[in-house]
């Protein structure tokens, strides 16, 4: 019986010790950006455009204000809304430096260092270059301030446990700025950057494991599992090539949401295209389609 | 003994039957969900046509443009909203149980399109330009939504629905949309189409 005991309490001093860890283990802010940069508004909304912000923290449906807040996205640990992120600053983002603004987007850890689910994508986002956050940064700048109080996240226990996502993070986030492939042209380098980076559209056009991180092996091979029970089609070249989206298709599909047989895209890419591709510009629609279309591809 | 074998031959039969309605997910479909999938194809079929020729893929032919645009406004309003009676949810539909709680939605969407398939039909031979969303008008200068002076432009694009709750514009006669280039009343017709499907239509694939 003693015995018995004993070895309960061990199980529960390790629990704790291994708890403990979990909230102690320091999270690595990375590098400061270089603050020296001027960033300009109007490129930077150009990329929050690319970037998907008005997208996931505006409640369309509720008649929301930009960038106030984004509708529940329900998943399989929970339902996430994205916060305010205007100027304001109580419930916004007013009162946060461009450091701050870096290490949330591109680490994914708030200014009081505490963890970012990975729902908001920074593992894509660590892609941005320094002049790309101060961009941004210069862009939200220019956002009127909405005294909206961000909606509570509704995260089912174990997933609520913010420390956990150091797990997580240990395994699946790899920071990094985007690293052009010196094989490939300017035009295939810029798509990489705008799918890997900001376009993140391996978010949706990747599955994932159960843990919510990505399977890396099948990228683009489409998932079955979206917010909502949607699934996303594959978009390996091979299966662009199999469905008639040659480059022409996928330009005029991410530019008006049209699929080569005449069909209007649905779900939620209806919206990427409304809120997002729809604002980018031809070159950048063309390098998209090139970068797509050759992943992977010898040259 | 009889008991297994009439369970193993209806058990058969079942998957037999389950496996022939998916296998057999478009065509075959019968009755009011088979007729709106035709419907939805020669929907899609102008549409195919419509974007050759405004994306530059094909000689724009303002003859045709009118015809197609006929085709989108004879199918959408009441013809549309005839093809989802309550309830018509058996498989292979993808029709989202939200068209009959928010029918108000589905019924202005269907009706926006028919107005705006009229619309094209009378600006078909209006001079070129213009594409509407995000391309063209304002896309390039654009401002952060939200943003005081730069999003003005944006805001004011209010009318197209930059990012549109519903999808539901404002209302446009067809005289007025007779005025437009052609190209800005066909993206309100593509617009239409993905706010309906991105509302009320299960992504399956």
């Amino acid at each position: 019986m003693r015995r018995i005991l004993a070895v309960f309490a061990a199980l529960g001093i390790a629990g704790a010790a291994v708890l403990v860890a979990l909230v102690a283990w320091p999270l690595d802010r990375g590098p400061a950006t270089d603050e020296t940069l001027v960033g300009d508004p109007a490129r930077g909304a150009y990329l929050a455009r690319a970037s998907g912000c008005i997208g996931c923290h505006t409640d369309f449906a509720n008649g929301g204000q930009p960038l106030a807040g984004g509708p529940p996205i329900k998943t399989g640990f929970g339902t996430f809304r994205a916060p305010n992120i205007t100027t304001d600053k109580e419930h916004g983002i007013g009162d946060w430096s461009l450091g701050d603004f870096a290490t949330a987007v591109r680490r994914g850890i708030s200014p009081d260092g505490r963890p970012y689910y990975p729902a908001f994508p920074y593992e894509f986002y660590t892609k941005l270059s320094d002049l790309d956050v101060s961009d941004l940064y210069a862009a939200f700048q220019t956002v009127a301030p909405v005294a909206r109080p961000a909606s509570p996240q509704d995260i089912a226990f174990p997933f609520s446990f913010r420390p956990g996502l150091k797990l997580w993070r240990d395994w699946h986030f790899r920071p990094g700025r985007f690293a052009p492939d010196p094989s490939r042209g300017a035009e295939w380098n810029r798509g990489a950057f705008l799918v890997g980076g900001p376009g993140h559209c391996a978010a949706c056009h990747t599955p994932r494991n159960l843990l919510g991180g990505l399977v890396t092996s099948e990228a683009y091979a489409g998932s079955r599992d979206l917010p909502g029970g949607d699934r996303s089609p594959p978009i390996t070249p091979e299966a662009l090539a199999e469905s008639g989206w040659d480059e022409d298709a996928i330009v005029i599909g991410l530019r008006m949401g049209v699929t080569p047989e005449g069909d209007a895209l649905g779900g939620t890419m209806g919206e990427v295209v409304r809120d997002s591709t729809s604002f980018l510009t031809d070159d950048d629609l063309n390098a998209i389609a090139v970068y797509l279309l050759n992943r992977g591809a010898e040259k | 003994m009889r008991l297994y074998i009439t369970v193993f031959f209806a058990g058969a039969i079942l998957a037999g039957a389950a496996a022939y309605t998916s296998v057999f997910a478009h065509s075959g479909a019968t009755g009011i969900v088979g007729e709106r999938i035709n419907h939805m194809k020669m929907l899609g079929d102008a549409v195919k046509q419509l974007t050759a020729m405004f994306a530059g893929q094909a000689p724009y032919d303002a003859g045709k443009v009118r015809d197609l645009a006929s085709v989108v406004k004879d199918h959408g309003g009441a013809t549309m909203t005839a093809l989802f009676p309550e309830g018509s949810t058996e498989p292979p539909s993808e029709a989202k149980p939200e068209i009959w709680s928010d029918w108000q939605t589905f019924e202005a969407l269907a009706e926006q399109l028919e107005t705006f398939g009229a619309g094209l039909a009378a600006a078909a031979g209006n001079p070129r330009g213009g594409m509407p969303g995000g391309a063209g008008m304002l896309g390039q200068q654009g401002g952060m939504m939200g943003g005081s002076t730069m999003s003005q432009g944006m805001m004011g694009q209010g009318m197209m629905g930059t990012g549109g709750s519903s999808g539901v514009m404002p209302q446009h006669s067809a005289e007025a949309l007779g005025q437009m280039p052609p190209d800005m009343v066909f993206g309100m017709i593509t617009q239409t189409c993905s706010s309906c499907h991105t509302r009320f239509r299960a992504e399956k694939n």
